[in-house]
């Protein structure tokens, strides 16, 4: 009987942690998963190939992610060579402040208009607008202390590295 | 209620004046409204910072938190928590990133060449208001050639065609009198135009060779250049691939009687040369 019971309990524990576990994933992937739409059609000098094309918006939802990751666990793991060059810089050193200080940042429901605006003729630098639409928010020892619904405008740059292209500039503007 | 009218009043006073206009690498004194002591935070592009402050004095921000161009929220806590967002703008241009293809072009060739000019401060922060760079490029023997061309986004881009003669290409991009970046392009002949060839029977067979092989613009190919020389004789034919060597490829065909040999290298045909048996 009391064999029964422990079985019973170990199940619904089992059960209500799967339960658990399934939602946190959906939620954590849900925040962490970028919406991003990408237009080319007015690149220039070059066109943008379909091909890559692809490639530049699933790397650049990857970054995004990546990034929205690596602020809030102030862990640079998630990264991985994604972001390059002034991008790459200034993430690792935000990364490191916020550690020092016990500072996380949140971007959660992203989604992101990108445009293509510049295409070099050799293919080897893209330079893009985004229009990123965000719920952003910074903790101070877990404590919320700002919070936001932002819309913010990007121009990125970013080139082709071995196997995938690269954040190498991330600026953030007023307007386009 | 009291407690709770004070705290909306810290609230309320804890507010920031973030001055206007700032540009990256200078300094900044945000204005703080109350007093007591509060928590200032600062989270922008590599940077994140945290400070006590006092309400009511000025927050001195150092040129070096502030060398990133972008978006930053300064939030102040006392009690309650009051952000801010502010915009720090690009310096003047002061750097070129500027990217040149190909590291060789073969001469003579239209749009063979290209360069892409990027404007940096310099904390390296993408200069998006419109400069006017000037792209300049000569070779040994011919006037320089430049063009004057406004970046767009932080960004100016050229192509061109490549020279007739062969050898480096000095490539520049410059804002103004201060800042240039020089590149260099080997220019390279292109393909074989014409080919000659001559030939005589000698004890190992028969020797042919080239005269010296030049592209259509009267470069010398380079070295390595292959030639297939083919010797028709009855019902054989044979080739050999001989590499230009100063100019030249030669090769020895093996053949006792009559033969017709011709050379191609790439889409250029040299003349046929007619050779009797051996007698």
């Amino acid at each position: 009987m009391r064999t029964h019971i422990h079985i019973r309990t170990g199940c619904t524990a089992v059960l209500l942690a799967l339960i658990f576990g399934a939602l946190c994933f959906s939620v954590f992937a849900a925040d962490s998963s970028p919406h991003v739409t990408l237009n080319v059609s007015k690149a220039s000098p070059r066109q943008v190939e379909a091909l890559t094309q692809n490639a530049i918006l699933r790397d650049y939802k990857f970054a995004w992610a990546s990034m929205g990751v690596a602020l809030q666990t102030n862990s640079l793991s998630s990264v991985n060579g994604l972001f390059v060059g002034e991008a790459g810089a200034h993430l690792s050193a935000e990364v490191k402040n916020q550690q020092q200080n016990d500072v996380s940042s949140r971007y959660r429901n992203q989604s992101h208009k990108l445009e293509a605006v510049f295409y070099s003729p050799e293919g080897d630098i893209v330079e893009l607008h985004d229009t990123a639409e965000y719920d952003f928010e910074i903790l101070a020892s877990s404590k919320s202390i700002h919070s936001e619904h932002a819309v913010v405008h990007y121009i990125v740059l970013m080139t082709p590295g071995a196997d995938r292209w690269v954040v190498r500039h991330l600026q953030a503007v007023p307007q386009f | 209620m009291l407690i709770l009218l004070g705290s909306i009043a810290m609230a309320q006073d804890a507010a920031l004046h973030i001055p206007s206009g700032l540009v990256a690498g200078n300094a900044a004194r945000i204005g703080t409204n109350g007093g007591g002591s509060a928590t200032f935070y600062l989270v922008g592009p590599g940077v994140s910072i945290k400070r006590d402050v006092e309400l009511g004095k000025e927050i001195s921000v150092a040129a070096k938190d502030l060398q990133a161009a972008g978006r930053y929220v300064a939030v102040i806590c006392s009690g309650n928590c009051t952000s801010q967002v502010f915009f720090v703008a690009p310096g003047k241009p002061v750097d070129l990133s500027f990217i040149v293809h190909p590291s060789r072009a073969p001469v003579a060739e239209n749009d063979a060449i290209s360069g892409v000019a990027l404007t940096f401060d310099e904390f390296r922060n993408l200069v998006l208001v419109p400069s006017t760079l000037q792209f300049q490029w000569s070779a040994k023997g011919s006037s320089p050639m430049s063009r004057s061309s406004q970046t767009r986004e932080g960004i100016a881009w050229f192509r061109t065609n490549s020279g007739k003669t062969a050898g480096p290409l000095q490539i520049s991009a410059a804002i103004g009198n201060d800042v240039t970046t020089r590149r260099v392009v080997q220019q390279v002949a292109s393909i074989p135009c014409n080919l000659r060839i001559k030939g005589q029977r000698t004890a190992k067979g028969i020797l042919v060779e080239t005269e010296p092989i030049r592209d259509c613009s009267g470069n010398p190919v380079p070295d390595g250049t292959v030639v297939t020389f083919t010797a028709r004789g009855g019902d054989h034919t044979s080739s050999v691939d001989a590499p230009v060597k100063q100019d030249i490829a030669r090769a020895t065909i093996l053949a006792s009687g009559p033969v017709t040999i011709s050379a191609a290298s790439g889409v250029a045909m040299g003349n046929e040369l007619r050779l009797g048996g051996m007698e």
